[in-house]
Order: C-alpha cells, then sequence, then structure tokens
C-alpha cells in the first residue's frame, strides 16, 4: 500500500519535468528559444467550483489561467487572442459552449480547444469535434487527463513532411516501416509501429490511455481490458532492451510517456 | 357590468354524437317522407284533374252537339244516374237564368272559354241544396246561352285529409321511436365511456394494473379496448422492468460507493502518515472510477437503445473486422496464456455501423478472453451460413449455465460464478443493444464452454 502512494507521489515528477521541458519544443507559446513562457489558457466554465480547482490545478503547473463563467464573457476573451488554448464547457448559460466555438472559428480565431462535457455521448462528442472543437473530454475527468490533453493541443505536432523520426538514439523510418534503437534493430508489428510513431511524434509529453485509444486504435469506446496496457508492455520490451536506459515510461494510473534517456 | 350569460344545458345524453346523429337522421327521414307524399298527391292530383277535365269535356261536347231543343234533354240525361251526386250541369240563357240543370246559378268567376276551373258553387236538386267544390268548364253558345259542366272534387280534399291524417298518424310515433331509439344508444354509448373514463383516470393516476372493460363481443369499441389493454400490458411490463434496471443500478453503484466511503472513513480515523492516507484515497479513486464506468456504460446502452442512426449505417467488410479485433486482443490472450485463434477466410458484408459493430465483437472476445481459464482456447471466426454472415466466439471458460442464456444480456446479470471476478455485468447488454440497432440475432448457448454468435443478413447474398 505505502508502494503505490510512493509511486503516486513520483508520478507528478515526469509531469514537472515536461513543464521545465516546455521551452525547448516546438510549443506556439515559446518565444526565443530556450526562455520558458508561460502557456495562457481561457477557462470557459459555469460551475464555480469546477472552475476553482482546474484554475488551482494548472496554476500549480505553471500555467496562466484566465476564467470566463459565461459565455458572452467567454467569446469577449477569446477575441482578443491572447490564449494559447481554450477550454470550453459544453453547457452554458446564455450562449451555448458549441455556439461559441462556433462564432470563433468563423471570426478566424485559431486558437485549439478542448471541449468540456458532461453528456458522453458519442454523438455529442462527434458534434463538439465538428463545431470545431480540437479534443473533447467527458466529465468527471481526472486532472491529469485535462493536463494531458491540454499539453497535447499546445504542442501539435506540426505538419512537418520528415519520413524519419528520432528521440534520442531511436530511429523510426516512415518509408522503410524500420525502427532501430543506436545500431540495434527493432522488429516491430504494424500495431506497434503505429504506436511508436504517435508516441515518437509526441516525445516527453503524457499520453493517456484514453488518448491513445482514441488517436492510435481510432476507437471511440471504453475497452472493458486492460487493452492498451498490454500492447504498451509489448512495444516496451522491444524498445527498451533489459541493458538500456528506459524510454517509454508509464505515469501511474494516467498513461505512459516516451522521453530521450537521460 | 357583463351580464351573466344565459344557456340551457341540455341532458347529458342529449349532448352524445349519436343522440345528435339520431336527431339528424330523423329529421332528413321525416323530410323524404314528407317530400315523397307531396310528390305522390301531386301526381294523383294532377291525373284526377285530367280525368275529370276529359269527362268534363266529352259531356259539354255531347250537349253542345245537339240541337237547341235538345240540350235539355240532353243534359237531364247526363245529371241522371248519379248516386254519389258528383256530376254537375246547368244551362244559363244569355242574361244567367238557369235553364236547366243543377247548379243554382252562374258563378261569376267562372270563365267562358271552355278551360278548367275550380270554382265553389251550389248544387241544387231533389235531396236538396248546398255548396260544392267543382271542377268544370263552362262555354258560351251559339244562342248565347252558357253550358256548365262539372264534377264535384271534393274527394281531392278528402285524399288530401287522409294523406294528413296518415302523416301525423304514422309519422310522429316513427320520429318518437327514432329519438327514443337515439337516446337509448346514447345513453348506453355513454355508460360504456363513462366506464372507460373512469378506468384510464384511474391508470392516469398510476394503477397500471387497471384495464379497460371489455364484453367479449368484438364489436369496434371492444376492439380499440382490446388494443389499449395490449399496449398497457406492454407499458406496465417496460416500467416494471425500468423499476428492476432502477434497483440494479442502485446495486451496482452502491456497493463501490461503499467500499469509497469505508475506506475513506478507515483513513480518517486510522492512517498514521500520509502515505497511509495516500493509498486510501487512491482506493477510494478506483471505487469512483468504477461507479462512473457503470454510469458511462449505462449511458452508452441507452444511447445505442435510443439511437435511430440507421442512415449512417454503411457496407462493413466483416473479415477486416473479425481480423482487427483479433489483432487487438491477441497480445491480452498470449499474457493470460490463452490460445487465440482467428478464423476469417471468407468475406462478408454487412449492412451496419463499423464502429459500434467492432465494439460487439470486441466485447464477445474481451469476455470471452476474461472467464477462460490459463491453456485455454478462444476461438473468434467468421462463417456464412446461407444468407446470413455469422460472427462466432467459441471459448473453454465456464460456460453459461442452462437457462440463464437469455439472462446474460440483461444488464447488471453476471452469473454467481463471475461475481468475484472484475467487470461491469454490462458488455452483453451492450452487445444486445448494438445486435438489437441492427436487427441482427444475437445468441449465447453453451458448447463445453461459451458460444456467442452475431447472426446478420449479409449484404452481399
Amino acid at each position: 500500500m505505502i508502494d503505490e502512494a510512493t509511486e503516486l507521489t513520483r508520478a507528478a515528477t515526469p509531469l514537472c519535468q515536461l513543464e521545465n521541458d516546455l521551452g525547448r519544443h516546438d510549443n506556439p507559446a515559446v518565444g526565443s528559444p530556450g526562455e520558458l513562457v508561460m502557456s495562457r489558457v481561457l477557462l470557459i466554465e459555469d460551475d464555480r467550483q469546477t472552475a476553482d480547482e482546474i484554475v488551482a490545478e494548472l496554476g500549480d503547473r505553471g500555467f496562466q489561467v484566465e476564467w470566463a463563467a459565461t459565455g458572452i464573457e467567454g467569446l469577449d476573451k477569446a477575441r482578443i487572442g491572447e490564449a494559447d488554448v481554450m477550454i470550453v464547457d459544453r453547457l452554458l448559460p446564455g450562449i451555448d459552449g458549441l455556439t461559441i466555438i462556433e462564432v470563433a472559428r468563423q471570426e478566424h480565431i485559431r486558437t485549439p480547444v478542448l471541449v468540456l462535457s458532461a453528456l458522453g455521448a458519442v454523438d455529442d462528442r462527434v458534434r463538439g469535434l465538428r463545431a470545431g472543437g480540437d479534443d473533447y473530454l467527458t466529465k468527471p475527468f481526472a486532472i491529469l487527463e485535462l493536463i494531458a490533453r491540454i499539453e497535447a493541443l499546445l504542442r501539435r505536432p506540426s505538419e512537418n513532411r520528415d519520413t524519419m523520426l528520432r528521440v534520442g538514439p531511436l530511429e523510426l523510418d516512415l518509408i522503410s516501416r524500420t525502427a532501430k534503437r543506436g545500431d540495434r534493430p527493432i522488429d516491430l508489428l504494424p500495431r506497434e509501429f503505429r504506436l511508436l510513431e504517435y508516441m515518437m511524434s509526441r516525445k516527453d509529453q503524457l499520453l493517456t490511455r484514453a488518448m491513445l485509444f482514441e488517436e492510435v486504435w481510432n476507437y471511440k469506446f471504453v475497452p472493458q481490458s486492460n487493452l492498451v496496457d498490454v500492447h504498451m508492455g509489448r512495444l516496451r520490451r522491444k524498445v527498451d532492451g533489459s541493458h538500456e536506459q528506459p524510454m517509454i515510461h508509464s505515469v501511474r494510473g494516467e498513461g505512459f510517456v516516451l522521453r530521450a534517456p537521460a | 357590468m357583463v351580464k351573466g350569460s344565459f344557456s340551457v344545458r341540455l341532458p347529458e345524453f342529449a349532448r352524445t354524437t349519436t343522440f345528435r346523429w339520431t336527431l339528424a337522421i330523423s329529421g332528413a327521414f321525416t323530410l323524404c317522407v314528407i317530400l315523397m307524399f307531396v310528390f305522390v298527391l301531386g301526381e294523383e292530383y294532377s291525373y284526377l284533374s285530367s280525368d275529370v277535365d276529359r269527362l268534363n269535356g266529352e259531356n259539354a261536347r255531347l250537349v253542345t252537339a245537339e240541337t237547341k231543343e235538345n240540350r235539355v234533354r240532353r243534359l237531364n240525361e247526363y245529371l241522371q244516374n248519379d248516386p254519389r251526386r258528383v256530376k254537375l250541369g246547368g244551362l244559363f240563357d244569355s242574361d244567367g237564368n238557369r235553364i236547366a240543370g243543377n247548379i243554382e246559378n252562374l258563378p261569376a268567376t267562372l270563365q267562358t272559354d271552355s278551360s278548367p276551373t275550380d270554382v265553389s258553387l251550389i248544387r241544387v236538386d231533389a235531396l236538396g241544396r248546398d255548396r260544392q267544390l267543382a271542377r268544370t268548364v263552362a262555354s258560351r253558345l251559339d244562342d248565347n246561352s252558357f253550358l256548365v259542366v262539372g264534377r264535384n272534387v271534393q274527394q281531392f280534399t278528402w285524399i288530401v285529409g287522409v294523406v294528413r291524417r296518415a302523416l301525423t298518424l304514422g309519422l310522429i310515433p316513427a320520429l318518437g321511436l327514432g329519438l327514443a331509439i337515439g337516446a337509448l344508444l346514447s345513453v348506453r354509448g355513454q355508460k360504456r365511456i363513462d366506464a372507460v373514463n373512469r378506468k384510464v383516470q384511474r391508470i392516469v393516476d398510476g394503477e397500471l394494473r387497471e384495464r379497460l372493460p371489455t364484453r367479449g363481443t368484438n364489436d369496434p369499441f371492444d376492439k380499440l379496448a382490446a388494443l389499449v389493454n395490449g399496449m398497457l400490458d406492454e407499458i406496465e411490463v417496460l416500467v416494471r422492468r425500468l423499476a428492476g434496471v432502477g434497483d440494479d443500478i442502485a446495486h451496482d453503484l452502491r456497493t463501490p460507493l461503499t467500499r469509497v466511503r469505508v475506506s475513506l472513513e478507515r483513513a480518517r480515523q486510522k492512517a498514521g502518515n500520509i502515505d497511509e492516507l495516500r493509498a486510501s484515497v487512491d482506493k477510494a479513486i478506483v471505487g469512483l472510477d468504477q461507479s462512473l464506468d457503470i454510469i458511462t456504460a449505462l449511458l452508452r446502452i441507452a444511447e445505442i437503445e435510443h439511437s435511430r442512426q440507421v442512415d449512417g449505417f454503411r457496407d462493413v467488410a466483416l473479415a477486416d473486422l473479425v481480423r482487427e479485433v483479433g489483432d487487438l486482443y491477441e497480445p491480452i490472450a498470449e499474457d493470460k496464456k490463452v490460445d487465440f485463434a482467428v478464423k476469417a477466410k471468407e468475406d462478408a458484408i454487412v449492412h451496419g455501423d463499423r464502429d459500434l459493430l467492432f465494439e460487439a465483437v470486441a466485447n464477445l472476445v474481451d469476455n470471452a478472453v476474461k472467464f477462460t481459464p490459463q491453456g485455454g482456447h478462444v476461438a473468434l471466426s467468421l462463417l456464412r451460413k446461407g444468407n446470413a454472415a455469422v460472427v462466432r466466439v467459441c471459448d473453454t471458460g465456464p460456460g453459461v449455465p442452462a437457462g440463464e442464456s437469455d439472462l446474460v444480456t440483461k444488464r447488471f446479470y453476471r452469473s454467481d460464478k463471475s461475481r468475484c471476478d472484475p467487470g461491469l455485468g454490462l458488455g452483453l447488454s451492450l452487445v444486445s443493444a448494438i445486435v438489437k440497432l441492427h436487427g441482427f440475432d444475437f445468441r449465447i448457448s453453451s458448447g463445453p464452454g461459451c458460444v456467442a454468435e452475431i447472426a446478420g443478413r449479409s449484404a452481399d447474398a
């Protein structure tokens, strides 16, 4: 039991490290290289208690959060265009969350949007994304899931045409569909190749199980078994050899991070 | 000041549609009968008149044809043999004085141009003097005398009287009878409707066990009542099932929530350090997640059960889907040391929602792998049986006990044997909902282990 608890304490570590790493990645919020700029988040959420928790948690993790309690206020703040990412609640008094996103998109506000909703239906998710949302999270959510998704939105891989992905000693050739770590070739099944490609293009980011299941496998349901863990276990045994420094790290209870060895 | 309006309130039976219809039909019937009588009378009158006119004309001609001297004799001959006192005739000189005949004097209104006229005149004969209504023809003769020949048409009036009496004696009772029957039917119908209304009111008040009264006569009203009763049966079953689901939800949500509560309470009292507290909070979060998963799964089932997204259906290649599910679960089976075989040699196309079908098949495989002990086998195969495409999942697990194969698709149903295994007890009801949405068949039977089959009509058959 104590082991579990200590692991939880450690769980925060990779994320803190991620925060520190922010400056070194192609983050739209980054000014000159090496300089750490706080990412600004605009939160449009009518429930004060939820908003307080999110603001506090994001603040602790180095985000600068602005909170709008109504749709109109939120839309005004979105128009100023200072936010790097927006979190929009689906159901708001006055203007509905989806309407805000639609209006913002019509006005060419391109800020990435994470839609929060207590409506969990698949249909609703589709509607959220169709309205111009970039990601969708159902309430209630684990706070780490929210953070992971915000970071994913902040650091969406640029549309580069690189055919070779590299993270530390790990190389993935998208043309020949081969992988190697240093000189050691890695034999990957197609599904493992897809998973590794996704992780390498989002190195140093926390990727939650739900994100992986949605993005890599493209499935929208919640699997009953620990499918993602088992597949990740396979991949990890291939990527991290017994005498090598681990690159794939679990964040207990939440997800996985791929990092170059220190 | 508005004056209070004043209205006469009709008795209940008189306000029913039945009564109004009876009233309308009776009115129409009366009108028809009256019109018919008028027509008959008119025909009769014109027939009789023309007959009388013909006779009058003939007799007038016979008298006129005689010589001046013989006219009186001829007229008297005509007037003889008249026991019913209907023949009338008179010969008058140019001053209007009677020469012969039984008409007292020349009526002033008489036309002398030989056209038939109805006049009232006075008859004088051996039996006396009396006024008669007659139809006559009058003509001026060559010696300036006037000849009037007529016939008593008092019988016409008598006929009209008879008809009027017949109408009164026949129509009024008929009309009365009609109204009485209308009122009776109306009261009877009203009674039946009142009985139904009372029952419906009780049902509205929540007495779902009440049923509409039927007489077993199989009349339209009875048929309607039987139909409504059938609907009520269905509603009652649904409401009961809903209540049952509510109980199930309460039970399955309470279990993890109770664990959360106990765990938190214990930690509050007993935790010696922050790590112990954290461990308890972790357990509580797991319990809460489990409760939330149940809610999510329930909402998902409800969403599928209520969706009518048949528009979004496309052709789905099952072989591909089966292989993909196999690919997803192969590592899980291997980890559990369960042999997992995927067979999809022949392709089959069905019409449906690929994501949902994937979810259904994945759920079946998930279950099979979960319940098959180490060293067992799970087989996922795509077969064709005639027009049907069948996805079959067989395992060598404990199987479904006889008599439970229908129950396993119910929400939260978990075989007692599986109570201790992790899971929400919702997987198969989700599969069942998806299969139902597609109009496919879902069967679970006992092989050596468990055999689950989804059978759909193949679109390329």
